[in-house]
């Protein structure tokens, strides 16, 4: 978390899917629950208002498979559940992301200059 | 985890967010698609007043609108009753608008004709429509036509084209 403990929201967007899958493969969960798993991480700027359709673009991308549970608060609950092609995918974007963060380490990893030097001759 | 059941407040302010979500899905997502979704949402919006309490849940959600889009972009059918019935209407006014400014026009010029009254019809055929009137004596008495077969016609046409031409157009 940034030590400000503020995240860029287009950063977020960009990572929830991944985040979610991730979540996901440790355990069925469903929506709000997921949101809640997300905020105890430090990412509360994350609105359940985007995590909902993330979902249901995982569940029709067919990476997440669903369920419903009836639940002690009145209206059944959604579970999801990573599927194979899910966990496939979630291999893959983690292996992506991993080498994007590779690649980018050394730029980000050197302290900002107050300005920018002039161009080489 | 608080398993009070949910004030009277509380529900109302659920069902209102469901409601106004529904409002944007109707018409534009298949109506079980749309059954699953909201219950969904109450669902879980639900399970969050327990915790938070019903308006806090549904500020969570954040713009329900912005909400309602993401939806539509997973789940919008290939068949839009909502843009069908915009279209339709715009396509009656118009061809009303244009009658009207016909029958103006036709009535100017019987009056500067000196006639005292005629009718007039710009149709394919007989009855067929759309634009038929009479101007009566001194050229006041107002007659247009408001329904006719061009007029199904038309506007069949523009809520067929206004209904599909999103995903007729849509990128593959």
């Amino acid at each position: 978390m940034p030590e400000d403990g503020v995240h860029d929201s287009q950063l977020l967007k960009g990572v929830l899917s991944l985040a979610l899958m991730r979540l996901l493969a440790d355990r069925e969960s469903y929506g709000y629950e997921l949101v809640t798993r997300l905020h105890e991480l430090g990412l509360t700027e994350i609105q359940d208002g985007s995590v909902y359709p993330a979902l249901g673009r995982l569940e029709r991308d067919g990476h997440v498979t669903s369920r419903l549970v009836a639940s002690p608060s009145g209206a059944a609950r959604k579970y999801y559940r990573l599927s194979a092609p899910g966990y496939a995918a979630l291999k893959h974007i983690e292996r992506a992301w991993q080498s994007l963060v590779s690649a980018l380490e050394p730029i980000l990893s050197q302290p900002v200059p107050a300005k920018p030097k002039e161009a080489l001759p | 985890m608080n398993q009070e059941a949910l004030n009277k407040k509380d529900r109302m302010q659920i069902e209102l967010a469901v409601k106004k979500i529904d409002w944007e899905l109707d018409g534009r997502v298949p109506r079980a698609r749309r059954r699953q979704i909201l219950n969904e949402l109450r669902s879980n919006l639900t399970e969050a007043a327990q915790h938070v309490g019903g308006e806090q849940a549904v500020q969570q959600l954040g713009d329900l609108k912005t909400l309602a889009k993401s939806y539509l972009e997973i789940y919008r059918s290939r068949f839009d009753v909502r843009a069908g019935a915009f279209w339709a209407a715009v396509a009656y006014f118009a061809v009303q608008l244009l009658g009207f400014v016909l029958f103006l026009a036709f009535r100017a010029g019987v009056a500067a004709g000196g006639s005292h009254g005629a009718s007039y019809s710009f149709e394919v055929w007989t009855g067929f429509g759309p634009f038929a009137g009479k101007v009566g004596a001194g050229g006041n008495t107002f007659e247009v036509l408001i329904g006719s077969p061009a007029h199904i016609l038309i506007v069949a046409l523009a809520f067929a084209i206004g209904s599909t031409y999103r995903s007729l157009f849509a990128r593959r």
